[in-house]
């Protein structure tokens, strides 16, 4: 029963040993920091500090001695049972401490001592030789000092005092200062100086003449009682040739580079570890707690050490970041630092991002107001080196050939390797490291987020890849490091996840090294009733993308905001909507109706259950009725529907149970100082990171915190995609060069294109309406986001249905475009709708807008290819065959022999451009990303394609009555993705009972390809074989799904069946 | 060319010919009432947010005004043209004579797009256009109300900027103001309350009881749930409702053949008539396809939700046991259905008499804004249901009496009542 207790609770004892240890260390750190202690003072709080720190305070008493003077713990009395370790400066043996047990205990490694003790008493003792060092170094400092001040306004010549007082304190600080001065005179043409250096030079290699270099010999020990000579000289040569202010301030900076040299040698060494660093850091900031002066390349050499040290090597990246931190804001950084022994590790991207774009708002905020404003949520950090040193500690190395393992075994796993990861324990000095970081936050809630290191790595989106957990942080302190713990093993896990690989293999970028650094953040908010929740949170981009009226401008940025975590806002969601906001132009809304504004409104909220101890999505309005007032800020986020009508509330509403309120946060929007705020931000981040930026934010109600920065092409919409310059003309579909926002269409098979000359000429408004249905049914049976829409105008214009055609969201809601074409009219070119009147249906399922302007200067629009190509709307939908003149649809594959259009978006050049791309010209033009989405998506079709035959082959036809198995639909096409279902026709001609049969005979296949499909792809798609039956009947008058069956376009494919004769 | 496109001022016109044809209406009454009697085109010079300016196209057409003053809504809208006003302003002019309220016809607008315009430009816009035309509208010559993107909020901007300009508090300027602020109570109920005040009466005609009655709706939004509550009240059971369902992108009906619960479904609504369907299914609600509406087996069908919703193709699924189709919605039968709807002789309420409960209620607004006294909710419904009583009422008389389908019916006794004003005005 001896190690029967479970993993925690020698967690838990480990940490209350640690904790000791820790609360001693802490009390000799405060005595040896507080500047206005004496030696003496602060040796004997060090005295009286370490007792607790040992296994059995109450018989342990403690002695320092320092060059004879001693200090010592109250009832001192040496023993035979004694730990000893010795005090020095600079190799010199200065003192030492002694500790004592006064009774006999139960001998451990080192007499009564644990090992554990050894290695803190020798920690203090190395303790204090800094701390003495520092004090000296700190002595003649200040004695510079008061001899640069009583020198300033006298005589010339008195410069001498300080270097005299140089000389007889610090030797070989003086003979390298000499020499330094000695090469400034040199380099500044002083004869006397290069005579000098000459001499020293020879008289150090030894060698009269000639052949300087190239000496294999030993160089001669020159005597120091020769050095000092040269020095001295130095000096006075000094004196004639410069001024004693001039003197006076190179000596005082030679000084000071001198005295920061320790910690560029600890930076620019590759195998010093953080602790070493942070070593030589505090050591830095002890020397002169307000910053050395340093000359500029040495500060900025010292910056880009340390950058490249904890964050990236990055160019880009290092050569902006050096001009914003400073040597303190590291020495925070490695305080909120957790780390294990010897670590080498670095942040991560994330929190490198956010780091500099903190920094960088602090640095402007001393100019502008609105930048000073912002806050960053308290935040900790685990060094990415954490994850390998977690996955050594309980030896599960073998983990990381996961990567390498096809994908569903990857995924079949995965659940497996979390639990794996969640019983396997933290390497101890992680979990101190840890239990501070509970101490610091308190029991606010935290999130715990990943900060890979791939993330820095221009072009890699991982955002969303890595997990990112949100801990209630309630309970005692044990519960909450549990969960911590938990969680972080969670996100570890999550490196190995099904989903963060499969994206590596498709980017290259499989091989990497696993490191991820993890960011343990305070969340932003407020408790409001049982629930924690920021008043609002987002996201916000300095170029936008989606824009919804030809008066927003790229540059006037876009938000996405919602009430609560910011969750709801980052993701585009299919439940519901965030609000938009252009704060360049926050006038202009995207909805305009009460009934708009109403429906495109936020319903739910993302927020932390205190109670629970998890975080939830629930009804705003629910949340609103339970909790009223005390929702912060609540009158800038809300306003009242009422009478067709939306009212922002003034002071407070009446009855929240009775009211409609709706999230519209027009109080924000006419407030405008948060507006205002966010472009600022936005404005500055990206002319100082020279990129546009996409920013996380959260806002209790008083105050704007930043939670992430990255730059804008990182996320998914956002790349401009190169227009190609050389393309022959008639493979250029339309070309175009207004309101263009970035991005790739690839791969469209088909065109939908309403010819807008014909479209005027419709004299019938029923006619008029009869397009707008076609539309809808073609949405439907054309593959899913492989169709444009281009037609006239404005898409889905309700009241006067000349203007566009009348179509819902649903009517167009599988399209991968929608193009609206302005002709000219006479001389004027009409308004487009900018998509308004679905906008956020749009854009929350990424069907991108673009307009087209044919008539101006320098487009192309190739009415020829889209009047003349064989059109098969007739085909598709026969019964709307009288629409055929105004109408055209496209099978692009076949007008072309075999080419898709490619639709290529550039914002930065304002152009635009559809091209007709041969599939096999493809891969060479497109980047490798885009060869693994085309392949990968080959292997869901041929997959699919492989199971049908299968199924067809195992198919019993006169068991079952069938008389013909066909394939249509996406996999017959070759276009089926992950989530794609197979679509069969089934020739069906037996009895009920054999029909009863086969539903259930292909009910099991159904089950078994959808977890199969989940297994490969992780796609969660339920019947995932989609069976049309068809009776002989319907074979002859081919009607039903029994038109596919030889049909002119699309034919649906027959696979032989068992027992069938060909 | 722009001439040979869709015309909806001639279609307008077409229409009123042929009503004109029944009526053997002379030379000069069709010459009066093919035209607007005024119309006003005017600019209105806004200076944008960004310190630019932009003149704006505004217009104003009265189409007649001999039964009352004009009554019409104000649209903004990016490509409006003069024809679409004119042809709204004539319809007005008929929608205000069938309930037979004595107002007269009008319709306005911005050519503008709000989607491009901060409130403050949109502000700008409002006032511009009342200054333009604040001679010739008012209480007492040309009621505006809201229409395409525009709400309460421009009609309060229009208010003030009139009253601003005549010295004094006019509230019967204009309507679709909010309530509190000159706005009638019973707005919400109304349109749907008018949908079953006809519906009760042609019951009562066709010899049927409301309480041996059943009927399928399509549509569960405002107009639908206040036809029902009101359609229950008077013994009616409705066992099957269609609506919209915004994450699946389709219709679904729901169907409960012992009579659905209206309360039950409010309550696992949206705010815009979406029902949930999985609680509806554990409410022991059957869920079928879109147009299982249209199929039941029902005395009466009320199309309430969009146009266009009766086909040619569905119309043949409508039960023989149909009697009564109530036309909710505005234009929810295709000419091609409603042909087959009339050889089938079921009962038509056409829309503009169905749903003409919300303009009867606007002019109620108008008239309590006059006095600058207001009724309470039962009030104005009471009033409600005596002006379409009495409108349906003359309609199916003169249907009757003419053997007239009810839609030509309530066409003929509209145009005819704004002819005869005319005639005895001496206008002509």
């Amino acid at each position: 029963m001896i190690s029967q207790k479970n993993p925690l609770e020698n967690v838990i004892d480990t940490l209350k040993e640690r904790a000791k240890e820790l609360n001693c260390l802490y009390s000799i750190e405060e005595a040896l920091n507080d500047r206005n202690l004496e030696i003496e003072q602060a040796f004997q709080k060090v005295v009286n500090a370490i007792p607790p720190g040992w296994q059995y305070p109450d018989v342990c008493e403690a002695i320092v001695d320092y060059r004879g003077q001693r200090f010592k713990t109250s009832e001192f009395k040496r023993t035979s049972w004694m730990l000893q370790s010795q005090i020095k400066v600079q190799e010199e043996i200065v003192g030492k401490i002694e500790v004592f047990y006064t009774e006999e205990r139960t001998p451990a490694d080192e007499g009564p001592f644990l090992k554990e003790e050894r290695k803190l008493i020798d920690y203090i003792a190395d303790r204090l030789g800094h701390y003495l060092l520092h004090r000296n170094i700190r002595e003649i400092f200040t004695n510079i000092q008061t001899v640069k001040e009583s020198i300033s306004d006298k005589e010339k010549g008195e410069w001498r005092i300080i270097v005299d007082l140089l000389r007889r304190t610090d030797q070989n600080l003086y003979i390298r200062v000499s020499r330094k001065m000695m090469n400034y005179l040199s380099w500044h043409g002083v004869d006397e100086a290069q005579n000098l250096m000459q001499q020293s030079t020879s008289s150090r290699t030894g060698i009269d003449s000639g052949d300087e270099d190239e000496v294999n010999r030993p160089q001669r020990k020159t005597t120091m009682r020769n050095i000092m000579q040269i020095s001295d000289d130095i000096f006075d040569i000094a004196g004639k040739h410069l001024t004693a202010q001039e003197i006076f301030s190179f000596v005082q900076k030679w000084i000071h580079e001198d005295k920061s040299s320790f910690l560029i040698r600890t930076l620019e060494n590759q195998h010093s570890s953080l602790s070493e660093i942070s070593e030589a850091l505090t050591r830095y900031q002890h020397l002169a707690p307000d910053g050395i002066e340093l000359s500029d390349s040495t500060q900025k050499a010292m910056n880009v050490l340390l950058i490249r040290r904890f964050f990236t090597d990055q160019l880009e990246f290092i050569n902006i970041a050096k001009n914003y931190v400073t040597v303190t804001d590291f020495h925070d950084l490695l305080r909120h630092l957790v780390y294990p022994m010897n670590s080498q590790g670095k942040l991560g991207g994330k929190s490198a991002g956010l780091f500099l774009a903190y920094k960088i708002l602090c640095r402007m905020g001393e100019r502008l107001d609105l930048c000073s404003d912002v806050g960053l949520p308290k935040t900790w950090y685990i060094s990415s080196d954490g994850l390998l040193n977690f996955l050594h500690f309980n030896n599960l190395e073998e983990v990381i050939e996961q990567k390498y393992k096809e994908i569903d075994q990857v995924r079949q796993e995965y659940p497996h390797i979390i639990q794996l990861f969640k019983n396997s324990q933290m390497p101890s000095e992680i979990i101190q490291g840890l239990s501070v970081v509970l101490d610091d936050i308190g029991d606010k809630p935290i999130i715990v987020r990943s900060s890979s290191l791939l993330e820095d790595r221009l072009g890699s989106a991982f955002s969303g890849k890595y997990k990112s957990l949100f801990l209630a942080n309630r309970g005692d302190k044990e519960t909450r490091m549990e969960a911590l713990l938990d969680a972080i093993a969670e996100v570890y896990a999550s490196t190995f996840g099904p989903d963060p690989i499969e994206y590596r293999a498709s980017r290259g970028l499989l091989d990497f090294h696993e490191e991820m650094g993890i960011m343990i953040q305070e969340v932003v908010g407020k408790k409001v009733g049982n629930y924690f929740l920021p008043a609002f949170a987002g996201v916000a981009f300095s170029t936008n993308e989606f824009r919804w009226s030809p008066r927003i401008k790229r540059n006037d940025g876009l938000i996405r905001m919602v009430p609560g975590l910011g969750t709801r806002a980052v993701d585009r969601l299919s439940d519901d909507y965030p609000v938009l906001i252009a704060p360049g132009q926050p006038g202009l809304r995207v909805n305009i109706t009460p009934e708009d504004v109403i429906r495109y409104s936020p319903k739910k909220i993302d927020v932390i259950d205190l109670e629970q101890n998890t975080f939830v999505t629930m009804e705003y309005a629910d949340l609103v009725k339970e909790v009223g007032d005390s929702y912060p800020a609540l009158n800038k986020i809300i306003s009242i529907a009422k009478d067709h009508h939306i009212q922002q509330v003034l002071g407070f509403v009446e009855d929240f149970q009775r009211e409609d309120v709706v999230v519209t946060f027009d109080g924000i929007v006419n407030d405008g100082k948060f507006l205002q705020q966010v472009k600022t931000i936005l404005d500055v981040l990206r002319q100082k990171l020279d990129t546009p930026v996409d920013i996380e934010f959260a806002h209790d109600g008083k105050k704007f915190y930043l939670l992430q920065c990255r730059p804008q092409s990182f996320s998914q919409d956002s790349v401009p995609v190169p227009i190609p310059r050389e393309i022959p003309e008639e493979r250029i579909i339309f070309s175009a060069n207004r309101y263009i926002s970035n991005g790739k269409v690839p791969d469209i098979t088909h065109i939908v294109y309403i010819d807008p000359a014909k479209y005027t000429e419709v004299e019938d408004l029923e006619e008029l309406r009869l397009i707008g249905r076609a539309v809808g049914k073609l949405n439907k049976v054309l593959p899913k986001r492989r169709f444009i829409l281009m037609g006239p105008g404005r898409w889905g214009s309700r009241g006067d249905i000349k203007l566009g055609v009348s179509v819902t969201y649903a009517d167009i809601s599988n399209t991968a475009v929608l193009i609206e074409v302005a002709r000219k009219k006479g001389n004027y070119v009409p308004d487009l709708s900018f998509g308004t009147h679905f906008f956020q249906d749009l854009v929350e399922s990424s069907i991108r807008y673009l307009p087209l302007y044919p008539d101006d200067d320098g487009i192309v629009f190739n009415e020829s290819f889209l009047n003349r190509s064989p059109n098969i709307l007739e085909e598709l939908l026969p019964e709307f065959s009288q629409l055929n003149e105004v109408i055209k649809v496209i099978d692009v594959q076949k007008a072309t022999a075999g080419s898709v259009l490619r639709i290529l978006l550039n914002a930065d050049l304002d152009e635009g451009m559809g091209v007709l791309s041969a599939p096999s010209e493809t891969l060479d033009i497109y980047s490798a990303e885009e060869y693994q989405m085309v392949t990968s998506s080959d292997e869901n079709w041929r997959w699919r394609l492989s199971m049908a035959k299968k199924i067809a082959a195992e198919l019993d036809a006169k068991r079952f009555g069938v008389k013909a198995f066909y394939l249509f639909g996406s996999t017959k096409n070759a276009i089926a993705g992950p989530g794609s279902d197979i679509d069969v026709i089934i020739h069906f001609s037996g009895s009920a009972k054999q029909k009863k049969e086969l539903d259930l005979w292909f009910e099991g296949w159904s089950l078994c390809l959808s977890e199969l499909n989940y297994l490969r792809t992780g796609y969660r798609a339920e019947n995932l074989l989609d069976v049309h039956y068809v009776d002989d009947e319907e074979v002859k008058k081919k009607s039903g799904f029994a038109v596919k069956i030889g049909a002119v376009t699309d034919a649906a494919r027959p696979l032989p069946l068992k027992n069938q004769k060909e | 060319m722009a001439d040979k496109s869709f015309n909806p001022f001639a279609m307008a016109q077409a229409q009123f010919d042929k009503v004109a044809d029944i009526l053997n209406l002379d030379t000069a009454t069709r010459d009066l009432l093919r035209y607007p009697m005024r119309e006003y085109h005017f600019n209105i010079p806004i200076r944008m947010d960004d310190g630019s300016f932009k003149v704006f196209r505004g217009f104003r057409v009265q189409h007649n005004d001999s039964r009352g003053p004009g009554k019409g809504g104000i649209r903004f809208h990016p490509q409006e043209t003069i024809d679409t006003v004119r042809a709204l302003a004539m319809w007005m002019t008929w929608k205000c004579a069938v309930v037979d309220i004595p107002l007269g016809g009008s319709k306005g607008g911005v050519v503008c797009d709000p989607h491009n315009l901060s409130m403050r430009e949109q502000e700008q816009i409002c006032r511009g256009w009342v200054r333009q035309i604040s001679r010739d509208v008012g209480p007492v010559k040309d009621v505006p109300a809201p229409d395409v993107m525009t709400n309460a909020q421009h009609m309060l901007w229009m208010l003030d900027e009139f009253e601003a300009q005549h010295n004094g508090k006019f509230p019967g300027f204009i309507t679709g103001k909010p309530v509190g602020m000159g706005g009638s109570l019973g707005r919400t109920e109304a349109t749907g309350y008018g949908v079953i005040f006809t519906v009760r009466e042609a019951l009562r005609e066709l010899g049927m009881h409301p309480e041996e009655t059943t009927a399928s709706f399509q549509g569960f939004g405002n107009v639908s749930q206040y036809a029902i509550q009101l359609y229950n009240q008077l013994g009616g059971t409705v066992i099957c409702v269609s609506c919209w369902d915004q994450e699946d992108q389709t219709s679904y009906s729901f169907r409960k053949k012992d009579g659905v619960n209206l309360e039950e479904l409010q309550k696992i609504s949206d705010k815009f008539g979406g029902i949930q369907k999985n609680k509806a299914r554990d409410l022991g609600y059957e869920i079928l396809p879109a147009e299982a509406w249209i199929e039941q087996d029902v005395d009466i069908l009320v199309p309430s939700a969009i146009e266009n919703q009766v086909t040619a193709e569905n119309v043949t699924k409508i039960s023989k046991q149909v009697k009564i189709i109530a036309e909710g919605a505005n234009g929810p039968t295709t000419p091609e259905a409603d042909k087959i709807i009339h050889e089938r002789g079921i009962f038509m309420i056409p829309d503009f008499l169905a749903n003409a409960g919300g303009v009867t209620c606007s002019y109620f607004e108008q008239v309590q804004s006059n006095m600058n006294y207001f009724w309470e909710k039962d009030e104005v419904l009471g009033k409600l249901d005596v002006k379409m009583t009495a409108a349906y009422l003359a309609v199916s008389a003169l249907a009757r009496k003419r053997e007239l389908y009810m839609r030509d019916a309530a066409y003929v006794i509209s145009v005819s009542r704004v002819a005869q004003a005319c005639k005895d005005r001496g206008w002509v």
